[in-house]
């Protein structure tokens, strides 16, 4: 059985062949599998986004390979062209890369790439605009003229209408306020669950990756330092917190009520987790 | 009777866009007045498009209001000298780390704000190693600032504007782009300013973790604003709160849900609280 994406001893060098030669990321061993929405977290500089820009072909490891499928896509310039259509990659403030005339060209300019016809484009472009909530009046007004919120809806319509295998987000929530957090979120959810298809999300943020990912890897030093479910990475607040991350507010609040002696679990990341075991608890201390 | 800084009076601020041939005004603050006293560290809170940053660029002249008046220490910038002299008074920083670092040296880009005003050299060498000693970057005067990380950039930022002696620092979402650690940093920075060198802080910011640690919040929504307390006051309003796009922290939401105590601002309150309910648990 093959893996959607598969990275073998990944390696990649900035200033390479300098003094200042340093790994980016180094002998990274990965395995995503169809249909996993998998969260990347790590500090600033920890080798996520060089990690990510693998996965397309963006970068070219310099040791070591990425496999899409069971392909290594630097196989040839065919395979290399077609797991850009696979994987589709949308990068941290993606609304700064907006740069057509109009909301609907800039929806089409991937599908078009991709030499689809009129027909399948424009079908694309409607079903990706109604999908991420572009407004229809919208699609033929400039970009520019749209706000902040609009904009990053249209950049990552411009993703989805080439309906990759698997969808990459780049700090997706970066600079959003919390309703626009919770609207994105939401709609990755129903992205995944309408298509199938695989989403790998790098985050920061330890609350939204606890909300959506079903598994969690960890990037430090440019190697990976911990994989597994959101339940066996959390748990290790202290090595986190070791590698500039922090677990969700919610989970410190549950490791201090331990360490006061209550008897709850440790593994709540989410607020909807911790009070449904508050509630019951609390109860019964009313009833004592 | 605190001495005030910075003073909105009934301030309109309305953008203007051509649009066939007539220009379009889209208002984005409408009559607002607020004080902000010297020494004080104030939290702005707003969703996106509420008027937040306009508000945060009347504040050292970068906009100028449509209607009303902005008083900075008694100067009104209607003239450009006076904007200057504003400028000197209350400095900005910026979201983004990468686009308000100019020079290729930490220490010349703290330098060149009292460059500009003419400021001798050994005063701006002292200025400039004060600067980077107040938020932790001294170590790192000689590195490249693209180097660094973000965290550590914003800090630099913020000493360029330490450096000009500003009394008044106002923040723009500086932590939107940091890492936790990154934040972290920025955050003990703009406190430790605040609470030791009596540096005025104006916080503009999208985390309900970093607003709950000022001494007062003013939410701002559809350009007016809407609430205006201390953080205990405005965080005890959670549904009020959400009906503005905005958020609690996760501590104050789950004593709320929970029905147990409104207004909890961290972790500790909350343990604390919970604890002791549960005392008949234990």
């Amino acid at each position: 059985m093959s893996y959607t994406i598969e990275t073998i001893g990944l390696t990649h060098y900035y200033s390479k062949g300098t003094v200042q030669q340093v790994a980016a990321i180094n002998d990274v061993n990965l395995k995503i599998e169809k249909g996993e929405l998998v969260g990347i977290i790590g500090h600033t500089g920890s080798g996520k986004s060089t990690l990510i820009s693998h996965f397309n072909g963006l970068l070219k490891p310099d040791s070591g390979k990425v496999l899409v499928d069971g392909v290594d896509i630097w196989k040839d310039k065919e395979t290399l062209k077609k797991s850009r259509f696979k994987v589709g990659l949308c990068f941290q403030y993606p609304e700064y890369q907006l740069f057509e005339e109009t909301v609907y060209k800039d929806i089409a300019f991937g599908p078009k790439n991709m030499k689809l016809s009129e027909a399948e484009i424009k079908e694309r472009v409607m079903r990706a605009a109604a999908f991420t909530g572009v407004k229809a009046e919208h699609l033929g007004k400039s970009p520019f003229d749209l706000s902040g919120g609009e904009k990053r809806r249209v950049a990552i319509a411009g993703v989805m209408s080439m309906e990759p295998e698997v969808l990459i987000f780049d700090e997706p929530a970066a600079g959003l306020d919390p309703r626009g957090r919770n609207a994105l979120i939401n709609l990755i959810k129903d992205y995944r669950k309408q298509t199938g298809s695989t989403v790998i999300i790098v985050s920061h943020s330890m609350e939204d990756i606890a909300e959506m990912a079903d598994r969690v890897i960890v990037m430090n030093n440019s190697s990976v330092a911990m994989q597994g479910s959101v339940d066996e990475v959390y748990s290790r607040g202290d090595e986190l917190r070791a590698m500039g991350l922090n677990v969700p507010e919610i989970t410190e609040i549950f490791a201090k009520l331990r360490a006061k002696g209550l008897d709850v679990p440790q593994n709540v990341y989410t607020v909807e987790q911790g009070a449904a075991i508050l509630r019951k608890l609390l109860e019964r201390g009313s009833a004592k | 009777m605190s001495e005030k800084i910075i003073e909105f009076e009934n301030v309109t601020f309305a953008y203007e866009t051509e649009e066939e041939d007539a220009p379009v005004q889209f208002p984005a603050l409408t009559d607002v007045s607020l004080t902000i006293n010297k020494g004080e560290f104030v939290a702005v809170l707003g969703h996106n498009g509420s008027g937040k940053s306009t508000l945060a660029k009347l504040c050292n002249a970068i906009l100028e209001p449509t209607k009303g008046k902005v008083t900075v220490k008694g100067i009104v910038p209607d003239t450009e000298e006076k904007a200057d002299e504003v400028r000197r008074i209350v400095g900005m920083v910026f979201q983004n780390p990468d686009n308000q670092i100019v020079a290729t040296i930490v220490e010349d880009d703290v330098a060149f704000g009292p460059e500009n005003l003419g400021i001798e050299p050994a005063q701006i060498r002292k200025r400039v190693d004060d600067a980077l000693k107040s938020v932790n970057m001294y170590e790192f005067r000689h590195r490249e600032p693209h180097k660094l990380s973000g965290g550590q950039k914003q800090r630099v930022a913020i000493a360029g504007v330490i450096a000009m002696q500003t009394e008044c620092i106002v923040l723009d979402e500086p932590t939107a782009m940091l890492d936790p650690k990154g934040r972290e940093e920025v955050m003990q920075t703009v406190k430790r300013l605040n609470k030791e060198m009596g540096i005025t802080v104006v916080l503009v910011t999208h985390f309900m973790d970093e607003a709950v640690q000022a001494d007062r919040v003013v939410v701002v929504d559809g350009g007016r604003i809407v609430m205006n307390g201390k953080p205990r006051e405005i965080f005890s309003n959670v549904e009020k709160l959400r009906s503005f796009g905005l958020d609690v922290p996760q501590s104050t939401e789950l004593c709320h849900v929970l029905g147990i105590k409104e207004g909890v601002l961290d972790v500790d309150e909350c343990v604390d609280e919970i604890a002791r309910l549960a005392g008949g648990a234990l």
